[in-house]
């Protein structure tokens, strides 16, 4: 595989302007869609079209880190979207483009393998996406499957109740007089 | 089981409280919504490693200083020991800095303080072949060992820097044991803590206060003496009249990091830029500082990391304790210091977030995989960037908004250096005890022996992205040295196109260190802030 050419076509998404993004930006204005949407309610970032792509994905991707403390993969979501609290306003900007992007069938066929929407795959399904996807050659699925997928991991296990179940007891507990 | 979360951490005085309630000038950019100029002997832009040394020394000789910080002023009273906190609070990005095409993700800090805040307190002289490589390839002047050891050994005296004393946690024993069943070097080592807790938390803020982090040692100091901090305040460009620099323009941010709208202007004969690498660079290009060979932002260097995972039969714990306190030379300059990638082993702290973002994977396995944290140790291998000419390091680039971008590209020179790590990563875990490893490697799974593992390490394919590295060290960007076709920063730490401005930081390094770089900046920050005090008094 020549690597070269698919960090270019990577590089060149997240700047923006490329022939990708006008495709998505075109599907943008079919569905109404636009990264200028507000967060949708009860987030602080994510848009209500990001969360509708994305929840089913937090939950295939976490799966037992969220069933095994009683969690939802709501809950997984919102803890994403907690997380982007730290980020600069530009690195959220180049997650929405991605996130856009991946609206398109034909882009999530590129990057994952599968045309349909997570929402409209089976669990088993799902698992199948995450399989081929991550088992992909292709450069650009790499850099989507891990730049969407790691934070969800250190997002989730993060919160001190998610934390504490992967067998840590958690931190000292500071006391300010 | 180890089990610290009923200990309690209290009676902790915190020294910002007191020194705020004592009178000490600190500006909270938060609440400046009005106009304002400010005036001072030098203005430094951060206040981490670099700044921290050189307001305290600046303002020792009676200079008035005032100190610029884009983080938050967090100090022990805010250190909750919350992993998700931290990383909001005190990182750059929220932990989240990747390199643009999300091959290496980035820990730097972004408080009060910097990095030193946040490291894990592994303090190293420079190797002597680094330092001498740097004379010979670029020009640098009169920084080799026996020039610089004088200011490493007051620096080692003011933050308090010693061998560790106590015995390792059992993920630092692991690479004591491997090393020893392979007949390879190790050594202890020295750390910048007094009165160490042992606790395990470098990471999230020190919350005793044993850490002589810049937060508890020198900008104290530099408050006592008088100093103005402005905190959540960013420094949007410098102020340049012709060929000198007169100040520098600050946009104080909101809580989400966001402009306030308001400008302070600081006005200062002496502009210090110690934001770092990635920062300063960036700084300058906003500024569209002079640099007519186009070499700011280029070389920067990351010590691109590798991980191996070792499982083992007892619990390691490796949350809590020390974080670093032993380390292996073995392979950092086994094939000469400009031949293929060397690396120095050292073994890193695991929670769980930065556990579940390392081991990535999905579904049910990954699940199985993180239930053994408290068996798991885990190996690192920094490898040294920037000595060879096929690895020539990354480029800071700005986004429409003026943030800052790091376009590193994972080469082949770093992929080959990355396999050959994690070769020796799995033999020691081995040699150690190890019952599995797993190497950083997307398609990697575990393996049960040597055998087993050196097969499968030789079949994978090291490619970006799928290949796991990170970095917790950014260096480079300007570069110091007489070579005008590479550097832009004289030894002294003088900027070579504006007068006026200094560059006291990581930044002017122009290849990687092999070592954990703190007392790196500490030592060639005090001399050079030495330097410019005694001229700035003639």
């Amino acid at each position: 595989m020549d690597q070269g050419i698919d960090r270019r076509s990577f590089l060149k998404l997240g700047a923006a302007g490329s022939a990708l993004l006008a495709t998505g930006s075109s599907l943008t204005l079919l569905t109404g869609c636009s990264s200028n949407d507000g967060p949708a309610a009860g987030y602080r970032h994510f848009r209500q079209q990001d969360v509708d792509l994305l929840t089913p994905l937090v939950g295939a991707v976490l799966g037992k880190a969220l069933t095994d403390v009683g969690a939802s993969a709501e809950d997984g979501m919102k803890a994403y979207d907690d997380l982007l609290d730290g980020a600069m306003p530009g690195t959220r900007a180049t997650l929405f483009q991605i996130l856009d992007l991946m609206q398109l069938g034909a882009a999530r066929w590129f990057i994952t393998g599968t045309w349909a929407s997570f929402a409209e795959q089976s669990e088993d399904e799902l698992q199948q996406t995450l399989a081929h996807w991550s088992a992909s050659d292709r450069g650009l699925s790499r850099m989507a499957f891990k730049g969407l997928t790691q934070p969800m991991f250190m997002a989730w296990y993060v919160k001190p109740e998610a934390a504490r179940s992967t067998g840590y007891p958690g931190p000292p507990q500071k006391i300010v007089a | 089981m180890q089990d610290l979360s009923s200990l309690p951490i209290k009676g902790i005085n915190d020294p910002w409280k007191t020194g705020i309630k004592n009178g000490w000038d600190v500006i909270d950019g938060r609440t400046v919504s009005a106009d304002r100029t400010l005036e001072a002997d030098v203005v430094i832009i951060g206040t981490g490693a670099g700044g921290g040394v050189s307001a305290e020394i600046l303002t020792q000789r009676g200079l008035k200083v005032i100190l610029i910080e884009a983080g938050k002023l967090m100090s022990s009273d805010d250190f909750t020991l919350n992993e998700g906190e931290a990383y909001r609070d005190l990182y750059q990005e929220g932990a989240m800095r990747a390199t643009k095409d999300a091959g290496m993700t980035i820990l730097q800090g972004r408080t009060v303080g910097g990095t030193t805040v946040v490291n894990w307190t592994s303090s190293f002289r420079t190797p002597s072949e680094t330092l001498q490589y740097w004379q010979d390839t670029f020009g640098v002047e009169d920084l080799l060992r026996n020039d610089l050891d004088p200011w490493f050994q007051k620096m080692e005296e003011r933050l308090k820097i010693s061998q560790w004393i106590m015995p390792p946690n059992a993920n630092n024993d692991v690479l004591k044991k491997g090393c020893d069943a392979l007949g390879w070097e190790w050594a202890v080592i020295p750390r910048n803590v007094e009165g160490c807790w042992n606790i395990g938390y470098c990471g999230m803020g020190c919350p005793t206060n044993a850490k002589q982090s810049m937060l508890v040692t020198t900008l104290p100091a530099a408050m006592n003496n008088g100093a103005t901090l402005i905190h959540s305040a960013q420094a949007h460009r410098l102020l340049i009249d012709g060929d000198t620099v007169t100040g520098v323009e600050v946009r104080p941010l909101n809580n989400d990091k966001v402009p306030t709208g308001a400008t302070v202007t600081v006005k200062a004969k002496t502009v210090i830029a110690s934001g770092g690498g990635i920062q300063t660079p960036a700084l300058l290009m906003r500024s569209d500082a002079p640099d007519p060979q186009g070499r700011v932002g280029k070389r920067t260097f990351l010590h691109p990391t590798t991980f191996t995972f070792g499982i083992y039969d007892q619990e390691v714990a490796p949350y809590y304790g020390a974080p670093q306190s032993l380390y292996s030379d073995e392979f950092v300059f086994k094939h000469g210091v400009d031949g293929p990638a060397g690396y120095k082993l050292e073994m890193m702290p695991m929670h769980p977030g930065l556990t579940g973002a390392l081991m990535g994977g999905y579904g049910g396995d990954a699940r199985n995989e993180i239930e053994r944290l408290p068996n798991l140790a885990s190996s690192i291998a920094l490898l040294r960037d920037g000595f060879h000419a096929d690895n020539p390091g990354g480029n800071v680039e700005l986004r429409d908004n003026g943030e800052p971008v790091i376009d590193y590209p994972v080469d082949a020179y770093l992929l080959e250096g990355a396999k050959r790590s994690h070769l020796t990563m799995a033999e020691m875990h081995f040699a150690a005890g190890a019952k599995e490893i797993r190497p950083s490697h997307s398609h990697a799974g575990y393996y049960k022996s040597w055998k087993e593992a050196k097969e499968a390490i030789n079949k994978l394919a090291y490619d970006p992205v799928i290949t796991g590295l990170g970095s917790a060290h950014v260096m480079g960007g300007c570069a110091m040295g007489q070579d005008e076709s590479q550097c832009v920063v004289n030894s002294d730490g003088s900027y070579k196109y504006l007068n006026g401005l200094y560059i006291i930081d990581g930044s002017v390094f122009p290849t990687s260190l092999g070592v954990n770089p703190q007392l790196t900046i500490y030592g060639m920050s005090a001399r050079n802030a030495t330097a410019l005090a005694d001229k700035l008094k003639a």
